[in-house]
């Protein structure tokens, strides 16, 4: 024990007061614990450093985010807050490969008698359309091209269309698949902007209901026979729906109780309701087959139901 | 060569007036900006989505546009803008107003930004004026 020169060292008894302003001593046996204090004042600095500098970003981000108002106040229109059958195929066309000719159905009346019926209808025909141009088909765009001019014609609109189903034709049979879906867009635009040139502005958002639940159904019946989550993701459009149903409230009160947009304004509601997930969640195969029964149940009811007179 | 004929067929769209409201002299010009820039996104193959939105850029404004996208899909977002708006900046934002990292691209009046969504659902575009004064713009998309 004498042998060892920390043994030498005195330690000052308790009582014994030394300088007071240079601090409490600290003895030489306890430098083991003043390190770990001195460790803890490091950890605590960093980690305060950490939070503000989690804090600043977080601030930052707040500031640079849209106040609700802003949202609120943004700009919404048909014509581009409304995506095109094109755009949700070409999303669903990145998860596998889709046999879209599977997803025809067969010729549907083009004699409707009713404006709003033949409205929705042509919205279900031009993404037919879409399917066609996916599944590369020269003579089912044409035929589908024709039954557009049909209705078109009955809505008055015919003569604009006349140009554009000819150059579809074309298009068709020179398989210039890019451009075909160009002509498609530009014909429902077309159709959309001779409806607002005779005064019929309130059908316009019935082509564009028309066309969004003809997309929907052959979506989810594609996603249904092959599920994949990547694939599942696409339904989700809740701002979509509300959007539409908020411009189909907008239209005059006596097409509003027309039956046939009676019974498709008050089952969007239910729609919107199944394809609202929230954003980090995957709607399940059963979502998915209920989605699809919903826009089928609706489609079925658009191309065969006569409204009452 | 694709790309000329797009621009081509996408200007005698415009000159024949084929568009859903009558946009002003400057609108017009702000969206032959736009679809030039978009027409350099189609030599990647995508597509220009035949719609747009037009509108009037304020300083220190912040005009914004709902969109809805796919999970899946790719967007650039182009903006047009004409005389005398010198600088021009596009951004993008979720639903919940969080800004989304992009892919820019800034020619002074012009601007592009790049887009992945993760999530499908509604988007928010944030068009704003950097440099310049009160003038018009236009928003086209293309998506692949």
């Amino acid at each position: 024990m004498h042998g060892n020169p920390a043994s030498d060292i005195s330690i000052p008894p308790k009582t014994h007061k030394k300088n007071d302003a240079a601090g409490p001593e600290i003895p030489i046996g306890n430098f083991a614990g003043a390190r770990i204090i001195f460790a803890m004042i490091r950890l605590v600095a960093l980690i305060t450093l950490a939070l503000l500098a989690a804090i600043s970003t977080y601030a930052a981000e707040k500031a640079q985010s849209l106040s609700p108002d802003q949202m609120a106040k943004a700009v919404r229109t048909d014509s581009i807050t409304v995506p095109t059958p094109g755009e949700l195929f070409a999303a669903l066309g990145k998860t596998g490969k889709i046999n879209w000719s599977a997803q025809y159905r067969g010729p549907i009346p083009t004699t409707y008698s009713d404006r709003a019926q033949i409205a929705l209808n042509l919205g279900g025909l031009i993404a037919d359309g879409f399917i066609a141009v996916e599944a590369k088909d020269g003579q089912q765009v044409k035929n589908i091209g024709s039954d557009i001019l049909k209705l078109g014609k009955a809505l008055g609109v015919s003569e604009q269309l006349l140009g554009r189903g000819n150059s579809i034709n074309e298009f068709a049979e020179h398989s210039d698949w890019d451009t075909l879906q160009e002509e498609l867009e530009a014909t429902q635009n077309e159709v959309k902007s001779s409806m607002q040139s005779h005064d019929d502005q309130d059908l316009v958002i019935l082509v564009t209901l028309g066309g969004w639940i003809r997309g929907t159904q052959v979506v989810t019946g594609v996603i249904m026979k092959n599920y994949s989550e990547s694939a599942a993701k696409v339904l989700r459009q809740p701002a979509l729906v509300r959007f539409i149903q908020s411009k189909v409230n907008e239209i005059s009160p006596e097409l509003r109780q027309q039956p046939l947009v009676k019974d498709v304004s008050e089952q969007l509601s239910g729609i919107e309701k199944l394809v609202s997930f929230p954003a980090d969640k995957v709607p399940t195969q059963e979502e998915v087959r209920k989605v699809n029964e919903a826009v089928s149940k609706l489609m079925t009811e658009i191309q065969s139901k006569e409204p009452a007179k | 060569m694709r790309r000329s004929i797009q621009i081509f067929v996408w200007t005698l769209v415009l000159s024949t007036g084929f568009v859903l409201r009558a946009d002003t002299d400057a609108e017009v010009n702000a969206r032959k900006d736009a679809l030039e820039i978009a027409g350099a996104f189609s030599n990647d193959d995508f597509k220009i989505r035949d719609g747009h939105s037009c509108g009037l850029l304020k300083p220190h404004d912040h005009a914004l546009i709902a969109v809805n996208l796919y999970a899946g899909n790719q967007y650039w977002f182009s903006v047009g803008t004409s005389d005398p708006v010198k600088k021009v900046a596009v951004s993008l934002y979720d639903e919940s107003g969080k800004p989304m990292k992009t892919e820019d691209y800034s020619n002074g009046d012009k601007a592009a930004a790049g887009f992945e969504p993760e999530n499908s659902g509604q988007y928010y575009v944030g068009v704003d004026l950097l440099e310049g004064q009160e003038g018009s713009f236009c928003l086209v998309y293309s998506y692949k």
